[in-house]
């Protein structure tokens, strides 16, 4: 079927973040921190202020006059309090008549900024792995965590392969920037924007504003793509504050230099992997992960405990012993980008895993499937695997590339990688469906954010519990104020987790109708004509003829659902030091790229990708496919191209779209996809997520691929020319 | 001191406007004329959401003044579904399930409206194709689009 939300986007009159007005609006802009960590010596905005068109001018002063107490959390002021912590950092702003006006009062404030000592670079702070983490002042996060004899086994190795692998910075370059339109009304403070959490933005706004949550509406636009950037808030606190200063609507809205310092995504790690191998099998893994965090606060790191997993890999050992270290630098706070670090885990897993396997003669895919986890497995910390798609996967895979070997053009190479993700299904949610006697409604906070998971994932749900048709169930947009609590669209987590608060309330509906209609047992939904009808046994009624007199005042019956789960299982006596996350609901990925590389410039080509996607229950096979080729277009990004380049200071070298190079149409490959059904999951008809996985295998496939065709093993992501090239000697 | 006013046909209508000579054709149209279908993306001529038709020629409204565009026709997205090619484009892209977020996607539109519009003729799904890369997609990986764009094609549209 064709989605929903197609015919305003086609037509032009889907509402994105960069396209809010209201009557009377004032443009806001920021003063971003010209240099990297410092103390302000001087901050003067009464040029801004005589600046003609600028109706205000906002600093750490005016902050604390304006918001009831002062300011909200003292970690995170929103002006810096007179140190600047990362190049970029805001601190003032200013709202105008025009852009050009409140950007003209921004070049007028007077600011000097006494320049601390050089910030540190990752393999500075860390440059050999030490003894004593409590030592180093940057670090901000520590994890470790083992199981098993590690040490015999590493005694005992018929093979001990150590390798360090490097994966660098990279940005989610959602086409549309951050932009959002404040307001105060009603004393309430307003906020319309871009964002994969209203909810989320409301929490941290308030937390950044002192104010109480209630006292903040958030609405969501539409999204012009968020891939993990457009979580929590960024913009929104800044708008609200010069709204409530101007005592008008002020729009606020990023451009693309400043989109790309500011946006907070994955930067770079070092990964050293040391693996033991006997008797053909991996036996032993350690893992050092040291992992940027840029200019992060301490605590408030989610990947480390999180990601460190990955690095393991779908599969089994004997023995692990895992540490991760997370430091603070001058660059730009680290933040989630679509199935944070994965790709690059896997990208140093899955090549250290070919590596192996051909020091030691086996083929790399029969070593996966050799190690790889079955149902009933237990994981490295604890925890049972459940219905996985991954053997099923590797064999598929394997299927797929003796039929490419025997099409291949001579000199590709052909790479295989894997990886795991876990749908966020802890994080909660509630949904309230409203059957009405024509259509049913679901009321929502959350906005489509490009996937399909809100306009077809929820839909579909509510069509396979109800039985109704999907045109006949709408989704309801509504503001934090009136819409159930919901965590957000992150973590493929929305069909997963927030669909069977969705698929609960239909069952409460469908029970309660059928109470109602004196028919116990089985009830569903049906169409004759415009009107709903409740069919459970002989029953055939139109709903409406069931509503009470409020009910069909109302207009409706709300049955509200609600899911709030959570991981479970992780072994505590694993675990030595710092905070790791249950994984729920594990997913497989396995891919394939063809690669051929040129012999003398080392440019590397993908010629054909195939992705095996473990979905559990495919609830819209079109989206799926659009799910699965975009994240693998987007993973050949962060394989050959993407990359932040950073200055010493903080600064971003690269903050547009020449030197931060994306994928063209014409860089793409064909793209097999199958997808593997039956390994259900917990989300509603077994579906587990999928706006993830399928980026994840993707650097680590080409890697592979090319160190088949060439025997290169490339030790750092992304694998640009430059990169081939060198690994080949061909300079 | 002030320029002549500007007029232009947009959308088939005639618009006269001040001329302010710093001003982008994006900025005139989404902000002066309210037509906010053509999107805001990178402002430097790297992305393609910005673009609209100039007399039937697939243009970037970014990084185009508004006075360039004196006394010429301009088509946006608004407008497209007007032109029988702009329709059959429109039908194509969600039929493909050609788009996902939807910010690139009144770019992709117009700007294969104007290709297939060309006065030389159908061309081939590959041409055409490789026309459209400076149109960026960060969501479908493209393919969805040109499966849109292969159908097109085959139609003759």
């Amino acid at each position: 079927m064709i989605r929903p939300d197609a015919g305003a986007k086609l037509d032009g009159t889907a509402e994105y973040g960069t396209d809010l007005a209201a009557p009377g609006m004032l443009w806001g802009a920021l003063l971003l921190a010209p240099v990297g960590p410092g103390r302000i010596r001087r901050l003067d905005l009464a040029p801004a202020r005589r600046t003609p068109g600028v109706a205000v001018a906002l600093g750490p002063d005016e902050l604390r006059a304006l918001l009831p107490t002062g300011g909200g959390d003292p970690e995170r002021p929103l002006f810096g309090n007179g140190s600047v912590v990362y190049r970029g950092q805001p601190l003032a702003a200013v709202a105008a008549e025009s852009l050009e006006a409140a950007q003209a009062g921004i070049a007028a404030i007077r600011l000097e900024v006494e320049e601390g000592p050089k910030a540190r670079s990752l393999e500075e702070i860390v440059p050999e792995w030490p003894t004593d983490v409590g030592g180093i002042p940057e670090v901000t996060a520590h994890v470790r965590a083992h199981h098993g004899p590690l040490e015999a086994r590493f005694r005992s190795a018929e093979l001990l392969l150590e390798e360090t692998y490097r994966t660098s910075g990279i940005a989610q370059v959602a086409l549309e920037p951050h932009a959002c339109l404040a307001e105060i009304r009603d004393g309430l403070w307003w906020v319309r924007t871009s964002t994969q959490t209203p909810f989320g933005v409301r929490e941290d706004a308030a937390a950044l504003l002192g104010l109480p949550e209630a006292q903040i509406v958030v609405e969501g636009s539409w999204v012009g793509g968020g891939f993990g950037g457009k979580g929590s808030s960024l913009l929104e606190p800044y708008a609200l504050v010069l709204a409530a200063a101007a005592g008008r609507p002020v729009k606020l809205a990023l451009r693309y230099r400043e989109e790309f310092q500011l946006a907070r995504s994955t930067l770079p790690m070092v990964i050293r992997l040391t693996t033991a191998v006997e008797g053909g099998r991996m036996t032993a893994r350690r893992v050092r992960m040291l992992l940027d965090t840029g200019a992060s606060l301490p605590g408030r790191d989610f990947a480390t405990g999180y990601c460190i997993g990955f690095l393991l890999g779908p599969y089994r050992y004997d023995a692990f012993e895992v540490e991760g270290i997370a430091v603070r630098t001058a660059k730009t706070p680290f933040g989630p980008h679509r199935a944070p670090l994965a790709p690059q885990c896997a990208f140093a897993a899955e090549s250290h895993l070919d590596s192996l396997a051909r020091r030691i003669g086996q083929d790399p895919l029969e070593f996966r499937q050799r190690h790889a986890w079955r149902e009933g497995d237990t994981t490295m910390f604890g925890q049972r695997v459940g219905p996985l798609g991954l053997q099923e996967g590797l064999a598929r895979a394997a299927a797929t590339r003796d039929r490419w070997r025997r099409d291949a053009r001579p000199g590709v190479g052909i790479g295989v990688g894997a990886g795991f993700w876990s749908t966020s299904t802890g994080a909660g949610g509630e949904a309230r469906l409203v059957l009405e006697p024509t259509r049913l409604r679901i009321e929502e906070g959350e906005r489509e954010i490009g996937s399909g998971s809100v306009v077809r994932g929820l839909v579909a749900v509510a069509e396979r519990t109800l039985g109704l048709p999907p045109e006949r169930i709408a989704i309801d947009y509504r503001t934090t104020r009136d819409a159930p609590y919901d965590a957000g669209v992150f973590g493929s987590r929305t069909v997963g987790a927030l669909g069977q608060a969705v698929q609960k309330a239909g069952e409460a509906m469908l029970r309660e109708l059928a109470r109602r209609a004196g028919a116990p047992g089985p009830a569903r939904l049906e169409m004759d004509g415009d009107r709903v009808l409740l069919v459970a046994g002989s029953v055939r009624r139109p709903v409406e003829a069931l509503f009470t007199d409020a009910e069909r005042r109302a207009g409706g019956i709300p049955f509200l659902g609600k899911h709030y789960g959570g991981g479970a299982g992780l072994d505590p006596s694993r675990i030595d030091v710092g905070e790791f996350y249950p994984y729920t609901d594990f997913t497989a990925s396995v891919h394939l790229a063809e690669v051929r590389v040129d012999p003398e410039t080392g440019r590397p080509e993908v010629l054909r990708c195939a992705a095996f996607a473990d979905v559990g229950r495919a609830l819209d096979p079109e989206m799926v496919r659009g799910q699965v080729e975009g994240a693998v277009v987007m993973g050949l990004g962060e394989a050959l191209s993407e990359e932040t380049l950073w200055g010493d200071d903080g600064q971003l070298l690269n903050p547009n779209l020449l030197d931060y190079r994306l994928p063209t149409a014409t860089d793409v490959p064909e793209i097999e996809v199958e997808v593997l059904e039956g390994f259900l999951g917990a989300g509603p008809f077994g579906a587990k997520g999928l706006g993830e996985p399928p980026i994840i295998p993707v650097p680590a496939a080409v890697a592979n691929a090319i160190a088949d065709a060439t025997g290169a093993r490339l030790a750092e992501m992304p694998m640009t020319p430059e990169r081939v090239a060198r690994a080949l000697k061909l300079v | 001191m002030s320029d002549p006013p500007l007029r232009l046909t947009v959308n088939g209508d005639a618009v006269t406007t001040p001329a302010d000579g710093s001003e982008r054709l994006l900025d005139l149209l989404r902000w002066r004329l309210g037509l906010r279908g053509t999107k805001e993306g990178c402002r430097t001529g790297g992305c393609g959401a910005c673009t609209v038709l100039v007399d039937g020629r697939p243009t970037l409204s970014c990084i185009l003044l508004a006075r360039e565009v004196d006394g010429c026709a301009v088509t946006t997205v608004e407008g497209i579904a007007a032109l029988p090619e702009g329709a059959r484009v429109r039908a194509a892209f969600a039929e493909a399930n050609a788009l996902q977020c939807g910010y690139c996607t009144p770019g992709f539109v117009v700007a294969l409206t104007g290709l297939l519009r060309e006065p030389d003729g159908p061309r081939t799904a590959a041409a055409l194709w490789e026309d459209l890369q400076g149109n960026l997609c960060r969501c479908t990986g493209y393919l969805a689009i040109r499966r849109a764009v292969e159908r097109l094609a085959a139609e003759g549209a």
